[in-house]
């Protein structure tokens, strides 16, 4: 029965990758605008290319794009190659391909988000709960104030603030970019410290906030349950603070904020676009930015693509990991 | 030699405007072994009472004196861990919400052990089976639920679950708080009867609280009856249930129904078969729920059911049956929230199925629901009045603003509310007697022709039920509106009703007019149903439960562990 629904459940995956993918495709061609003539009239202004002859080239390029055949053969063609994950070349850096460009930034970010959203929900929710548990006492009202604020104050403006304070007053970390300009990438011990060290302002950028926002919601649902009837109940049966605490709040105010941790997965490939953009780190948001401002059909339809599969999939696994820590959704 | 003594208890509310007194120097003795029934309506003191021999009184309330001595220890003068370590090992408490008590992450067997370690005690793992597995097995649950969630159980299987957490360390005193408010009639007797084996077994005290005359005069010894905070009457119930001192124990023991003392209501009346279309008629319903391509097994929870309501003159008929007997079921189905798998649901004639947008908007204007949840029926930010006109704006009744007013007025007169004193308030500000009047207000505001009531009185305080009741049977009479009456509750269905109707498993086992039904029940689940009910006399016994749905062997238990139920007053 539990293999039969999982199976049912990627069957739905699927159907929901194909239809993205499928609105992906036909949306875009709806844009007034042709990304090649774009692109040359761009060149035409800055470089040598002849401004008269931009039409002429344009067909050239949609000939050499196959972007000249029936819309109905592109896209069947485009069906076939995100199946096996291969979405072409970039029009902006032609002629890298979109795969090496997405797979050179995606690895920045995955680390980058997913380390912090792990931290800060274990945080968040931790201090939430206790500041529910403890509401009465002076100090943990003005913890939840504090958040409450911080909560609020959008992810770039404190990283806009801790790049005016601590690197560029205090010097103490780098402004910008990933790992320095002089070093050459490897795996190696002192490149793994620069890439940590430029890591530690974004980080805390999207920390300071996002703590505050599961910490809210957590304080919030703990509030509720002690409400209930069990937490009374537990009260009378004479257990200890620590575990009605634990094992009879937190353990159950805790499920919503665990679908709501799978759903924010589900945008870590581009959830900190500005974030990235204030920091100069060199991840998908960067790279998305870059792709629109240019016109880069193939490298949009490829990052999107990848937040498609990547949404799908993290509510693929809320629906897989709900039945482990709710009893009562398993049948 | 007294197991608790209680003396000049004095608990008090300190609000932000005023200090209310919510108990005010009460004192009891509770004997070794003794069960002391702790009544009275809803704010009188009596949850606060108990509550605070745990000295679990939550701010703003606060203990402002008095003693508690349990064998001699003051359970009040306990600080720090002792209050915490008291709960429990010496005092225990079952809670009134049994449906909600329960951690529903955790499984039985954890829920059993986790007081047990935080006391001290560490078994180990073969040990903490045998264990779980008694406590269990004691209150009539199969060992094999110590792996189950409290999801799986149903409402009385919980209810013995929270009583086998309660007694796991054998406390010296048990405080029940409501066990079986939220039970139906044949499970409460079998909750009630688990609990006294349990406490007879271990022999300590037992406190109950609630407001069901009828249940205390069979479960308990003694009843302190409480009004205001202060004590009434205390009196073994041998004496209290013949010979009331306080007019408020009278009035709680009066307000209980009984059998043989039926009032006829001015039209006797009976389901004849007459000619032309009845008002409501069912004709062979039934309703499947589940079944599907993928779904494993459907659940017939209505089956091939008929009956008929007469057009000619307005009738209460009940609908009786357990939960899970598909009572709620046949209401939503007239109440159209559900369409029938298969049969025909007629009104006045017309299958609701082949109705018209016309016909149906004017079926959903002549049938109207009461429901059972008082607090839950209202939109708590809008005023009465606003509750009550919305039904008419709803239909395009509304006439001018006077004519809503007296309108209004009078469906308040009609339910016996004070109009002046309602209108304009919210409804959080009124009690759940009012809000069940003003419920059945609303619905005759825009003049129905039948009424389903679902459970209407079953949260209501005891005292009032027959009141509200039998103000619908006024009702019935003063406007030509019939009842459909859905109720667990066999006692005030033979007093309102003009017809019975006994539903067991989705069918209709028994129908007749109540005298014949509940006095002389012919099908073996009646009787059952009918010996399920409490009476208010001690010396009637709470017969032998005949028949058992609930999967668990009732009779054992009562049998092997409670000889001893069938008390006579302890006088």
């Amino acid at each position: 029965m539990y293999l039969q629904r999982i199976l049912k459940r990627i069957l739905t995956l699927l159907a929901v990758i194909w239809a993205a993918a499928t609105l992906n495709f036909f949306l875009p061609q709806l844009a007034p605008k042709n990304p090649i003539t774009e692109k040359l009239t761009q060149l035409a202004e800055t470089s040598g290319v002849d401004g008269n002859r931009i039409a002429e080239l344009t067909e050239a390029f949609n000939a050499r794009f196959g972007l000249d055949r029936p819309l109905w053969e592109r896209y069947f063609d485009y069906l076939g190659d995100i199946a096996t994950f291969d979405f072409g070349l970039s029009i902006a850096s032609y002629p890298a391909r979109v795969g090496d460009l997405i797979g050179a930034a995606l690895p920045w970010t995955i680390g980058l988000m997913v380390t912090t959203t792990l931290i800060s929900f274990a945080i968040g929710t931790l201090v939430g709960a206790y500041a529910a548990w403890r509401r009465d006492s002076v100090l943990m009202q003005a913890v939840s104030s504090v958040l409450m604020v911080f909560s609020a104050i959008p992810f770039y403006l404190i990283g806009l603030v801790l790049i005016y304070f601590l690197a560029a007053k205090a010097g103490w970390f780098p402004i910008s970019g990933g790992y320095s300009i002089f070093s050459i990438p490897g795996w190696n011990w002192s490149f793994a410290v620069e890439v940590f060290h430029h890591s530690i302002l974004p980080a805390l950028s999207i920390a300071i906030a996002s703590i505050g926002i599961w910490a809210i919601g957590m304080r919030g649902m703990m509030v509720t349950v002690q409400g209930e009837d069990y937490m009374t109940f537990a009260k009378a049966k004479g257990l200890t603070p620590r575990r009605i605490f634990l094992r009879y709040g937190l353990r159950n105010a805790i499920l919503p904020q665990v679908t709501t941790l799978a759903l924010f997965f589900g945008q870590v490939v581009t959830g900190a676009v500005l974030v990235e953009i204030v920091f100069g780190y060199p991840g998908m948001g960067n790279l998305l930015l870059e792709s629109i401002t240019l016109f880069d059909y193939p490298t949009i339809y490829g990052i999107v693509f990848i937040l498609i599969v990547t949404i799908a999939v993290s509510m693929l696994l809320v629906d897989l990991i709900y039945p482990l820590i709710d009893p009562r959704v398993r049948t | 030699m007294t197991l608790l003594q209680v003396r000049d208890l004095s608990i008090d509310y300190f609000t932000s405007t005023r200090v209310i007194h919510a108990v005010r120097g009460v004192s009891f003795d509770v004997a070794p072994a003794e069960r002391v029934a702790l009544v009275g309506e809803s704010g009188s003191g009596k949850t606060t009472t108990a509550l605070a021999l745990m000295q679990m009184i939550e701010a703003p309330g606060k203990i402002t004196g008095g003693t508690a001595h349990l064998k001699g220890e003051d359970l009040l003068a306990l600080r720090g861990d002792a209050v915490r370590s008291s709960r429990l090992r010496r005092v225990a408490y079952i809670p009134q919400g049994a449906m909600n008590s329960l951690n529903p992450v955790l499984r039985l067997r954890e829920q059993i052990l986790d007081g047990l370690t935080d006391h001290g005690q560490r078994p180990d793992r073969r040990a903490a089976d045998t264990l779980v597995a008694g406590a269990l097995e004691g209150v009539g649950l199969s060992p094999a639920l110590a792996r189950a969630y409290p999801h799986q159980l149903s409402g009385g299987m919980k209810q013995r679950a929270c009583i086998a957490i309660a007694i796991a360390m054998k406390p010296d005193l048990v405080i029940a708080d409501e066990p079986t408010s939220a039970l139906d009639v044949i499970t409460q007797k079998q909750v009630m009867a688990t609990l006294i084996a349990a406490q007879e077994d271990i022999g300590c005290g037992l406190l109950v609280i609630g407001h069901d005359m009828g249940l205390m005069a069979q479960a308990t010894h003694r009843v302190i009856v409480m009004q205001d905070g202060l004590i009434a009457e205390d009196a073994p119930v041998g004496r209290i249930f013949h010979a009331p001192r306080h007019p408020y124990s009278k009035m709680l023991i009066e307000s209980v129904p009984t059998l043989g003392r039926r009032t006829e209501t001015a039209a006797p009346a009976v389901a004849k078969p007459s000619g032309g279309a009845g008002l409501m008629e069912f004709d062979g319903v039934s309703k499947t729920f589940g079944g599907g391509l993928l779904g494993r097994g459907a659940v017939r929870a209505l089956d091939t059911c008929s009956f008929r309501l007469a057009d000619d003159h307005p009738q209460i008929i009940s609908v009786v049956g357990q939960s899970g007997s598909g009572k709620t079921t046949l209401a939503r189905m007239i109440l159209g929230f559900e369409t029938q798998s298969a049969g025909e649901i007629r009104y006045r004639g017309t299958a609701t199925s082949a109705m018209r947008a016309g016909e149906k908007r004017a079926y959903r204007r002549e049938v109207q629901a009461i429901f059972q949840d008082p607090y839950g029926s209202f939109n708590p930010f809008y005023k009465v009045d606003r509750a009550l006109s919305l039904p008419l704006e709803n239909f395009d009744l509304a006439g001018d603003r006077p004519a809503e007013r007296k309108r209004m007025e009078e469906a308040c007169e009609a339910v016996g509310l004070d109009a002046g004193e309602i209108l304009g308030r919210f409804p959080h500000e009124l009690s759940g007697g009012q809000r069940q009047r003003l419920m059945v207000a609303r619905a005759l505001m825009i003049g129905p022709r039948l009424l389903v009531a679902d459970e209407p009185v079953s949260m209501v305080d005891a005292s009032l039920r027959m009141t509200i009741l039998g103000n619908l049977q006024r009702l019935k009479d003063r406007f030509a509106i019939s009842v459909i009456y859905i109720t667990h509750d066999l006692a005030t269905a033979y007093h309102v009703s003009d017809y019975v109707l006994v539903l067991h498993r989705g069918r209709i086992v028994e129908a007749g007019l109540p005298a014949d039904v509940i006095e002389n029940p012919a099908h073996p689940y009646t009787r059952s149903l009918v010996g399920a009910i409490p009476w208010p006399d001690p010396n009637r016994a709470w017969g032998d439960s005949r028949t058992d749905d609930t999967g668990w062997d009732a009779r054992q238990i009562i049998r092997s562990q409670s000889q001893g139920f069938e008390l006579a007053g302890a006088a």
